[in-house]
């Protein structure tokens, strides 16, 4: 079976922006694979190119060694069968709920019983059912989480690729749209590649966990996460949770010092 | 609630104090009275013009001549200016080509123009609007200009994820987002419009507001060169808050 995502040796080079700088090694030789089906969740110190793992996924960038496949092919341009979440939500302000999460399949022409008939249902699977002619400046940073969640399961994507998506919220927020996007999981099992630097955030959700090193970025380990699905935020309360937390925690601290 | 009456109430407050001011003014007979005229000359003096007009024209066709020439110079300069700000906006070709015009042109007062325009068109309908035209089109492609590049770059990935083509890109994430600097282009070229029709009508012009104070200037007739300006103020105010009132509609989406 093919991975429905795969990086093998992908090496990513910035061109250096002033003069005398010399080029910015973002990436180097990083092997990854995300299964159709599994939350895979990438961790580690700021700056260390997780995000730049992302757009290259995303197709808003190209690696400069390597391959990046999406279901055996190689990467095409941007596309919504990658939907991205944003860490700031990205939402259009001047269209209500509804219109944002029904955005991308509308403009790319799709049949409107069809969207419509999803959207309905996607915005009551994120809780916003009862706000579908609100606009964003009337949500909260939570719900606003939300409807971008739903924007971007509305297209039915291979992968849904998450940067932060958690990181700009409060903690009590944060944990109800971790549970969320576990419930979420349950339902439909969407193929989730998640960026994060909360440790904790990581082994709550994903089956698996890469833990990346400093700039150069490369992969240092990867974990695989030992709990049975479903899973609840209390998880993060046992003793076996505890000692992963800190085995991987320790793991990047050896990257900051 | 309570504490908008409160302001507006202060904001009346200030209005009578001002016109009780320069009645009392004019009442104890301070300041030459050919200089000031008294509120109750000056509301004889509306009642003549409004029933024998000025200078034998009724004071309707010298308010609709300057109302024309804002409108038509100031609708061309914004259907120019608006799709012409935002190709500059987008591409960096043209924004290349046509930005030293511009920036050489939009520091320069407009009114500056105004012998020039009577040199090339004449003292006719046509150097004034195009006058208008040019100030309204400067002011309003600026704004275009920086509406498209205030948009922020999380938006335009996310409008590119969802399989946006470059067409619906602009059209439904470039154009919204870049509305409200537009918008505020919009209401900068409308008051600036204003200001330069009535300096133009001073210089040359056989009818409009800006024509029969300078005219009354010329011949004395002193509450005239009240009224007009009264007159100007109050359809600058009006023309303000109308194009607020369309700014607020079109952008309610920001809870504002």
């Amino acid at each position: 079976m093919t991975a429905a995502i795969a990086l093998r040796g992908v090496g990513k080079v910035f061109a250096p922006s002033a003069r005398g700088q010399s080029p910015f090694v973002a990436l180097d030789n990083v092997d990854l694979a995300v299964e159709a089906r599994e939350i895979v969740a990438v961790v580690g110190p700021s700056g260390c190119g997780k995000t730049t793992i992302l757009k290259l996924v995303a197709g808003f960038d190209v690696p400069t060694s390597g391959k990046v496949m999406v279901n055996g092919r190689p990467i095409e341009p941007p596309g919504p069968d990658r939907a991205l979440v944003f860490q700031s939500p990205a939402l259009f302000d001047w269209l209500t709920v509804a219109d944002n999460v029904i955005f991308g399949p509308r403009h790319r022409g799709e049949p409107k019983t069809d969207y419509l008939a999803r959207a309905g249902e996607l915005i009551g699977a994120v809780g916003l059912a009862g706000w579908e002619r609100h606009y964003p400046y009337q949500l909260s940073g939570g719900m606003r989480q939300r409807v971008q969640l739903a924007r971007a399961l509305i297209n039915r994507p291979a992968v849904l690729l998450m940067d932060e998506p958690f990181g700009a919220l409060d903690a009590q927020t944060r944990s109800r749209m971790q549970e969320l996007l576990l419930r979420i999981w349950a339902a439909y099992h969407p193929t989730v590649l998640i960026v994060t630097h909360d440790v904790e955030e990581a082994l709550l959700l994903a089956h698996r966990v890469y833990v990346m090193t400093r700039a150069p970025g490369h992969i240092k380990s990867c974990v695989s996460v030992p709990f049975g699905h479903p899973r609840g935020v209390d998880l993060v309360g046992t003793a076996e949770f505890a000692a992963l937390k800190y085995s991987i925690v320790k793991s990047l601290w050896e990257e900051n010092a | 609630m309570r504490a908008l009456t409160r302001y507006t109430l202060l904001s009346w407050a200030t209005v009578a104090a001002i016109l009780t001011a320069w009645w009392a003014l004019t009442a104890l007979g301070f300041g030459a009275r050919f200089a000031l005229p008294s509120p109750g000359d000056l509301a004889r003096e509306v009642s003549v013009l409004a029933a024998q007009g000025y200078a034998q024209q009724p004071l309707s066709t010298h308010v609709l001549a300057s109302l024309k020439r804002t409108l038509i110079g100031l609708g061309v300069g914004l259907a120019v200016g608006i799709p012409l700000g935002l190709w500059m906006g987008t591409s960096r070709t043209v924004f290349a080509i046509l930005a030293p015009v511009f920036s050489f042109l939009r520091p320069i007062p407009p009114i500056a123009f105004i012998p020039l325009m009577i040199l090339y068109f004449g003292i006719g309908e046509f150097s004034k609007v195009f006058l208008i035209f040019m100030a309204a089109l400067s002011y309003v492609l600026l704004h275009a200009v920086a509406g498209v590049r205030s948009v922020p770059q999380d938006l335009l990935s996310a409008g590119r994820n969802l399989g946006l083509t470059r067409g619906k890109l602009f059209r439904h994430v470039v154009f919204p987002a870049a509305l409200p600097h537009i918008l505020t282009g919009v209401k900068t070229a409308t008051a600036i419009s204003w200001a330069i029709v009535v300096a133009a009508e001073l210089i040359a012009a056989q009818a409009g507001l800006g024509f029969m104070v300078m005219d009354a200037t010329t011949f004395f007739r002193v509450p005239d060169v009240y009224i007009g300006i009264l007159i100007i103020g109050l359809i600058g105010v009006t023309l303000e808050f109308v194009t607020r009132a369309i700014e607020r509609s079109l952008l309610h989406w920001q809870g504002r």
